[in-house]
């Protein structure tokens, strides 16, 4: 088998694995799923009055206006939540058991990477359907749907790239609140409830330097139709992911000098 | 050993030192032949489990060479691990998981082929005796179960050299009997190294063909079993008097067979090292009739790597488990062949 196909074979197992566990486990499953579904009826149902706010400019209704966000902080937690497994791992010493059998140890870091995306597609899948069902409008073409889920993506590599480099550094589930807390902050210091030019003080200087802000605009202008800020919403998203990245390969070379 | 034939595992002057602690592994060699199985033993702290973190290429050392089935762990890190298997300190296995979930997981992690992988597994669940709970979430397996299927899977790809961290602790006398038959049949059938850390005195005495003793980090001795209690010296023989004041008549008796070594006491009983071995307590027994003293007690106790353990470092290994604080220490039981009650 060749250094490639060793890596695709570990990262395929270890998805299966944590999708294994996923999906058999209601102790996993049903917060995943119940969250990103109480925001949205939370935020779409009982705050759609905002939308009659003076100066809120946006094509869609307010269910879109608030689906793209609760896609977006959906697909980040469902990385956070994978990286909380990987430092169970770790914590348990399972994560041992994998670097001992992987001769490539990044096939480890992808495996996570490919079941956290597959957790964050089952729950769009669940948070459309739904939004479709409550009459939820959509003005965007399949391109800007397209776009719209491939940013939800790239936020969701993005969050377990961070988790990851955190739970590989401390290998403990102690470190969940580290992992969580910050993309708590960046998710809520974007415009989140109106569109930005409606922010003031504080919370609008730190939306406007928030890289998340253009992913939010982009994406709720992708599900409208009237696309904005594209480039530099795929720019900020594809840039934390790469970077994130970085930070966790590093970790995992932490992990891998400390011993597992 | 012989040292002409290549070895599984070949370390010189490793050393391993951890951040504002002592060194963990003070430059130790090693020299493990293919087929033999090698135990490691020493209390808690001593550096077992840092050296085998470090031949499995878990942990990088700081200093030293070390080969295993030929390769460097640092530079041939992956061509190490796959040729060496390794079932370490506690079993680390996903309570959400099967055994045979377990199996197809590390199957897949080893990359066998995908036709292989049902057999291979099944077959090392019928061998360890886990077949009838291959389908049960090990969550709610027995110590002993989360062992042997540790061991199945350290397996799964056939190694050549296997590494068992203390993989017995923790489990009841008819589990560990079944591991150590497990392991005895790996090295003597199929021919596979094996490198076992234990703190069970028992364990290495009866399963290791060499020794290696370890204490903060160091090796202190090193060869068979039999070669390591040989050069302690001979047996000693403790009797405990029916009647206390017969005592003195005891004493008398024993220092016939103790040469220049005086009898030593203990609350009731008496001691000797046997100048002539375990052959003269036949001749102990008949002296202590032909004076006419019932014994309570009369016990044979040969020399035992704990008592290489003491030579070697002024410290039982119970007693230095305590030391060092860190862990349920228990030893193994003391080699001793018991005729309890006796009269003579």
């Amino acid at each position: 088998m060749s250094g490639f196909a060793r890596t695709r074979s570990i990262a395929l197992a270890v998805t299966w694995r944590n999708l294994n566990n996923f999906f058999t486990n209601p102790v996993l499953i049903v917060p995943a799923l119940l969250f990103p579904l109480f925001f949205f009826t939370a935020f779409a149902g009982g705050l759609s009055r905002v939308s009659s706010a003076p100066g809120f400019n946006f094509a869609g209704d307010y269910t879109a206006f608030q689906f793209v966000f609760v896609l977006l902080q959906a697909s980040a937690f469902g990385g956070v939540f994978t990286g909380f497994a990987l430092a169970r791992d770790f914590e348990s010493g399972f994560g041992r058991r994998m670097m001992l059998a992987a001769p490539n140890r990044l096939g480890i870091l992808a495996g996570y990477a490919i079941s956290a995306f597959a957790r964050a597609v089952f729950i769009w899948v669940l948070l459309t359907a739904i939004a479709i069902v409550v009459g939820m409008g959509v003005g965007g073409g399949a391109v800007d749907l397209f776009g719209l889920y491939a940013l939800a993506g790239i936020v969701n590599l993005a969050a377990l790239m961070w988790a990851a480099g955190i739970a590989l550094r401390i290998r403990s589930v102690q470190a969940g609140p580290l992992m969580q807390t910050p993309v708590f902050l960046i998710l809520f210091l974007a415009p989140v409830y109106v569109p930005i030019d409606l922010l003031s003080g504080w919370v609008e200087s730190a939306a406007r330097v928030n890289p998340l802000t253009a992913i939010i605009e982009a994406g709720r202008g992708f599900i409208s139709g009237a696309e904005t800020e594209v480039l530099l919403a795929f720019g900020a998203a594809a840039g934390l992911a790469l970077a994130l990245a970085v930070w966790a390969v590093t970790g995992l070379r932490r992990a891998e000098a400390a011993g597992g | 050993m012989s040292d002409q034939r290549p070895a599984s595992i070949e370390v010189e002057g490793l050393v391993k030192e951890f951040k504002k602690g002592p060194r963990a592994v003070d430059g130790i060699d090693l020299h493990v032949d293919p087929g033999e199985i090698y135990g490691f033993l020493g209390p808690n702290g001593a550096g077992k489990s840092t050296t085998v973190l470090m031949l499995t290429t878990l942990l990088p050392p700081d200093d030293g060479t070390a080969r295993v089935a030929g390769y460097e762990v640092r530079e041939d890190g992956a061509r190490v691990r796959e040729n060496i298997g390794a079932a370490l300190q506690e079993a680390a296995l996903d309570p959400y998981l099967s055994a045979r979930e377990h199996m197809r997981l590390q199957t897949a992690l080893h990359g066998l082929p995908r036709a292989e992988r049902r057999r291979r597994g099944d077959d090392l669940i019928a061998r360890l005796g886990l077949a009838d709970a291959a389908d049960r979430k090990v969550g709610g397996y027995s110590g002993g179960m989360k062992r042997r299927l540790d061991l199945a899977l350290a397996l799964v790809h056939g190694p050549r050299i296997l590494f068992l961290d203390e993989p017995t602790t923790g489990l009841d006398p008819q589990s560990r009997s079944s591991l150590w038959e497990e392991v005895r049949r790996l090295a003597k059938q199929e021919g596979v190294t094996v490198f076992l850390t234990t703190q069970y005195l028992e364990e290495a005495d009866s399963l290791a063909d060499r020794v290696g003793i370890i204490d903060s980090g160091v090796i202190v001795a090193e060869g068979t079993p039999e070669s390591l209690k040989a050069e302690i010296g001979e047996p000693s023989v403790e009797a405990v008097p029916v009647d206390p004041s017969r005592y003195e008549d005891v004493m008398r008796v024993l220092h016939r067979f103790g040469g220049d070594d005086c009898p030593h006491h203990a609350d009731e009983s008496i001691a000797v090292r046997l100048k002539g071995g375990s052959g003269s307590l036949a001749e102990v027994v008949r002296a202590l009739d032909a004076e006419g003293i019932e014994v309570a007690h009369l016990q044979l106790h040969a020399p035992t790597l704990d008592d290489v353990f003491l030579a070697k470092t002024g410290r039982t290994l119970e007693g230095a488990d305590q030391d060092d604080e860190d862990g349920d220490a228990e030893t193994g039981a003391p080699n001793v062949a018991a005729v309890q009650p006796a009269t003579a």
